[in-house]
């Protein structure tokens, strides 16, 4: 065998062990290694030696061979150790205090993770494009005096080449607009809410491109699809290249899957899954609207270029206007401005476009709530351990007579209070996780609990911060006890127990605070959904129309609209179980019915609402006519020049004058006569007062007559019904075979106007929903809090309670004893949250223009509730302790 | 007695070092358990076992000479302790005792 040169093992691995093994067991582990591989080396290849060897060393690295860094001894560090030990056999010496502390502080915790979740989810829209801080979106407020005043951040389709070509701090523009089409093709083509933006988008926002051109993704034929959707379509992500056909106007055009992007975050106000480029402006919008600087469509994004300010740009867009607008408008009379993209999403000063604008005040209610739940939990605790100070004061007696300093003890008490929140911290958040699809389920939410570093630190942080801020108090109480008189068995002080009890009071008054907060909120949401809007809604279905193909111009679309609903309208009269069919342009439901302003003959401007429907819209929905006469299908000059106006329009055109028979006080509306008044119903969401409304079966008279016309929503006539049989998947099947049969071409789309409604006041509801689980969650906190009082209590008074018993008192005068403790806190936080809850809840109230009175009632329950929950946490306890055999307690001393 | 049980390891090991005296050490072990079961046993076991034997005082060691392998390092040779050799009795008159009382039928070979 020819001698191979010697090798040795890896140097590094070597290294390693000197560096971790103890001094004493070395020699004889490097010894044993070394021999191992020096008897492999000749056998095998050296490679699977050397493995091997690092193999050896690797399973050495265990804690009894490591070396114990002698820095690590200091008195500090076994203190602590110390102290941890201490606190450990504290807490599970008394488990019922430490379960109640650790429940409490969960529970809470886990509140406040779900809670602030959202909250974070919410302040954190598009904040993640890398470059947000200098995308903003134009607004503008138009004002020609008397009342003329339009204030909009959708903008005019000139609006981006303007800003490009007149201001050089511009460096990008990027316009996004929405619109639906008919996408696929043959049979099943679907209605999709389509993107129409500039081809820069994706150079601007940051949204990831997972697949296919990443570079150029927007030309002039290419679709960019989520995820989710190239799944829907293509049953794949692997969607690149494949074909998709739009219907666009009358055309069918043929697109090409350009790139497949990342689904977008909840937390950007851009919810797209089918995106376009309006290279080709024409294809998407008319030449006139293209030139119209006082017809509104697209958001229009600006990046700036770095270093630019936006002072100094909207300094700039008076002159722009000046240049472009000369002819058109008077100085002032048309404004530009720029708000942030950050801004957008809780910014209520300006009105909402196609980006979704949430109420920040709910925000800043739901992060209080959550705070104060996680407060109160805190606080369990807090009173709770200044309660057990008594007890533990021969400890710190013994302690401090062998020589221990108030800080040592302070420190002592933090490591109990840091256990504590430590383990209730862990599982707070194996509870927010076990909880969070409930959570989502309950209130609508869809938020998921992100690992990432940042969250990591800050929950770290918030056990650091909890642990210190529950133990402080305990803490300093203890270990300022007087050494001498607790050594003589002295009582603890009294500012303890003052404190305890204010805290006690604060927490039971955020508990009812909360039962009544959320009792009014929820009288109020049911009154927003059952009370009566002045039109009958019970089991009403609506069907959307589509227009044919080739109708252009709104008013043609609508017609050929009508038209299809007749052919519809026909078809489902033959069910039995479809009564009160109509149709309308608008449903309830859904905000921005169509708008129309007109100057009147005296000059000042006028706005309506106005409805298209056919002759049996009020008779359909029950709404009461209170003056002239309600549509005839019979007459024709109904279908032509006949109008009927509500209450509110009545008062507002003709003030107390009888409007029938008369005209609008407009110069340019075509022939038309008011026939009949209706009762006012409520058409649109109860925060705004009912506004008045024009109710036609021929839309050209109005619009014709109108100066200025705003939609918001689709203006496509609807057919509607009310549907008497049993199941709500008869009306899906009755009305697929109908749809099938009639319109194979178009997707259907149907509502229920119940539901609709429901949907209008999802904010409320939500709000509504987390404060009800905050509240059912702070009165089990409460009552965590006040059953370990009681305990407490009962074993500061066992002697007295087997003395009474002794001496003949029943149950009941025992029980009240005990209850006499917390009645005085429990009245005086009842009194106090009286006005807090008053002054507060009508503040919230007043965003709504119908709303409940915060009664008497509310008070009376929530004081009753909370009373009789505490009556039953006291009980629990106080009757088997005063059920309990006096002699145990008083044969011990 | 706590901390004297002497588990199905420890005892192969305890084994072993009275078996190889006095040449057992760390590598000696392990080679010989190889052999004599053919369990394969990585060397951080042995060590371990080792030291837990030496714990609850059932080997001693001390540390051998130099040596010409193994880079000059010295080894650590463990003997049985009394102790140790009284362990090892006791579970092998144990084991007896009840192996002498399993009857004497035959297991299905009639």
């Amino acid at each position: 065998m020819n001698k191979r040169p010697h090798i040795s093992p890896p140097k590094w691995a070597d290294r390693f062990l000197e560096l971790y093994c103890k001094e004493q067991f070395l020699e004889e582990i490097q010894g044993d290694v070394h021999e191992l591989f020096e008897a492999r080396i000749n056998k095998q290849p050296p490679v699977l030696a050397k493995a091997k060897f690092i193999w050896d060393v690797l399973r050495f690295f265990k804690w009894s061979n490591l070396k114990k860094s002698k820095r690590l001894n200091s008195n500090i560090i076994t203190m602590t150790r110390n102290n941890f030990k201490v606190a450990a056999r504290v807490l599970w010496k008394q488990k019922t205090n430490t379960a109640l502390n650790i429940g409490s502080i969960a529970i809470g915790m886990a509140c406040f993770i779900l809670i602030s979740l959202y909250v974070r989810q919410e302040l954190s829209f598009d904040k993640f494009h890398e470059k947000g801080d200098r995308i903003y979106r134009t607004w503008a407020k138009e004002d020609y005096g008397e009342g003329q005043q339009f204030f909009y951040t959708s903008s005019p389709l000139p609006l981006a080449g303007a800003l490009e070509a007149n201001i050089p701090e511009v460096e990008a523009t990027v316009r996004v607009d929405y619109n639906r089409f008919l996408v696929g093709e043959g049979e099943n083509r679907i209605n999709e809410l389509v993107s129409i933006v500039s081809p820069n988008f994706f150079d601007v926002f940051t949204f990831n491109l997972n697949k296919g051109n990443a570079a150029k993704p927007l030309g002039r034929q290419d679709v960019v699809l989520s995820e989710e959707y190239a799944q829907k379509y293509f049953g794949s992500d692997d969607a690149v290249g494949k074909e998709l056909v739009l219907q666009i106007g009358d055309e069918q055009l043929s697109y090409q899957v350009s790139a497949v992007m990342e689904n977008m975050p909840r937390n950007t106000g851009f919810q797209a899954d089918m995106i376009v480029s309006n290279e080709d402006m024409e294809r998407f919008y008319s030449p006139r609207a293209l030139q119209a600087w006082f017809n509104i469509a697209p958001e229009t994004f600006v990046l700036l270029k770095e270093n630019a300010s936006v002072e100094s740009v909207e300094a700039k867009l008076p002159g722009m206007i000046r240049t472009v607008l000369a002819d058109e408008v008077q100085e002032g009379e048309y404004v530009l401005g720029l708000q942030p993209l950050t801004d957008i999403h809780l910014n209520t000063d300006f009105p909402a476009a196609a980006m979704p604008v949430g109420n920040p005040n709910y925000v800043y209610v739901l992060a209080t709530i959550g705070l104060l739940v996680l407060i109160m939990a805190c606080m369990n605790y807090t009173t709770l351990s200044t309660g057990q100070s008594i007890k533990r004061a021969k400890e710190v007696g013994i302690r401090k007579v062998v020589g221990a300093q108030k800080k040592g003890l302070v420190w002592q008490y933090l490591s109990e209070s840091l256990l504590i929140t430590a383990f209730a911290a862990l599982t707070g958040f194996g509870l927010a996780y076990l909880l969070l699809p409930t959570f989502n389920q309950l209130a609508g939410t869809q938020i998921a609990i992100p690992v990432d570093y940042s969250n990591v630190i800050l929950f770290l942080g918030i056990v650091l911060t909890v642990g210190i801020l529950t133990g402080l108090y305990p803490a300093f109480v203890l270990s300022n006890l007087k050494l001498l008189s607790v050594l003589k068995g002295a009582q603890s002080s009294k500012g303890a127990g003052f404190f305890r009890k204010s805290l006690m009071v604060f927490q039971l008054l955020l508990t009812i605070f909360l039962i009544s907060g959320s009792m009014v909120m929820r009288s109020q949401l049911n009154f927003l959904q059952n009370s009566d809007l002045g039109y009958e809604r019970e089991a009403m279905v609506y069907v959307n129309l589509y227009s044919k193909p080739d109708a252009s111009g709104l008013i043609d679309r609508i017609n050929s609209g009508f038209e299809n609903a007749e052919i519809l309208k026909s078809k489902l009269q033959t069910y039995p179980d479809i009564k009160s069919i109509g149709t309308a342009n608008h449903m309830f439901g859904t905000s921005g019915w169509t708008g129309l302003g007109f100057s009147d003959k005296q000059g000042q401007f006028r706005q309506f609402s106005l409805l298209i429907t056919d002759a049996y819209y009020n008779s359909s929905f029950g709404i009461e006519l209170v003056a002239g006469r309600d549509f005839d299908p019979e007459l024709e000059i109904d279908k032509t020049e006949s109008i009927i106006i509500n209450e509110a329009a009545a008062a507002y055109f003709f003030n107390t004058e009888s409007p029938l028979g008369k005209q609008l006080p407009g110069n340019d509306f075509g022939t038309h006569r008011i026939v009949g008044v209706v009762k006012d119903f409520n058409f649109q969401s109860l925060h705004t007062e009912v506004s008045p409304l024009i109710i036609t079966q021929n839309a050209r008279p109005m619009v014709q007559g109108a100066s200025d016309f705003s939609i918001n929503s689709s203006p496509i006539p609807k057919v509607f019904f009310k549907y008497t049989g049993n199941s709500l998947l008869g009306v899906q099947s009755l009305l697929e075979e109908t749809w099938a049969g009639t319109f194979p071409n178009e997707e259907l789309s149907f509502s229920f106007i119940d539901e609709r409604l429901r949907l209008m006041y999802e904010n409320e509801s939500r709000v509504n929903q987390i404060a009800g689980i905050a509240t059912i969650i702070s009165i089990l906190i409460a009552s965590f809090g006040l059953l370990g009082l009681t305990i407490m209590v009962v074993n500061n008074k066992i002697k007295e309670i087997g003395i009474r018993k002794v001496l003949g008192a029943p149950t009941f005068t025992i029980l009240s004893m005990l209850l006499r403790q917390f009645s005085q806190q429990l009245i005086l936080a009842f009194i106090i949250s009286i006005p807090i809850t008053w002054y507060l809840m009508n503040q919230w109230l007043s965003d709504f223009a119908y709303r409940v009175d915060v009664g008497v009632m509310v008070f009376l329950i929530s004081g009753v509730l909370s009373f009789s929950i505490m009556f039953l946490v006291i009980s629990y306890h106080a009757v088997r302790a005063s059920r309990s055999n006096p002699i145990k307690a008083l044969r011990v001393e | 007695m706590k901390g004297t049980y002497l588990g199905e390891f420890e005892e192969l090991v305890l084994l072993t070092v009275g078996a190889l005296y006095p040449e057992a050490y760390g590598v000696a072990v392990m080679d010989e358990i190889k052999n004599e079961t053919g369990r394969s046993v990585n060397i951080s076991a042995i060590h371990s076992a080792l030291r837990r034997l030496d714990e609850k005082g059932f080997v001693k060691s001390e540390m051998g000479g130099a040596t010409n392998e193994r880079g000059g390092r010295r080894k650590r040779y463990f003997e049985l302790t009394s102790f140790g050799k009284k362990a090892l009795d006791d579970a092998q008159s144990l084991r007896m005792k009840l192996y002498n009382r399993i009857p004497d039928i035959s297991f299905g070979q009639n």
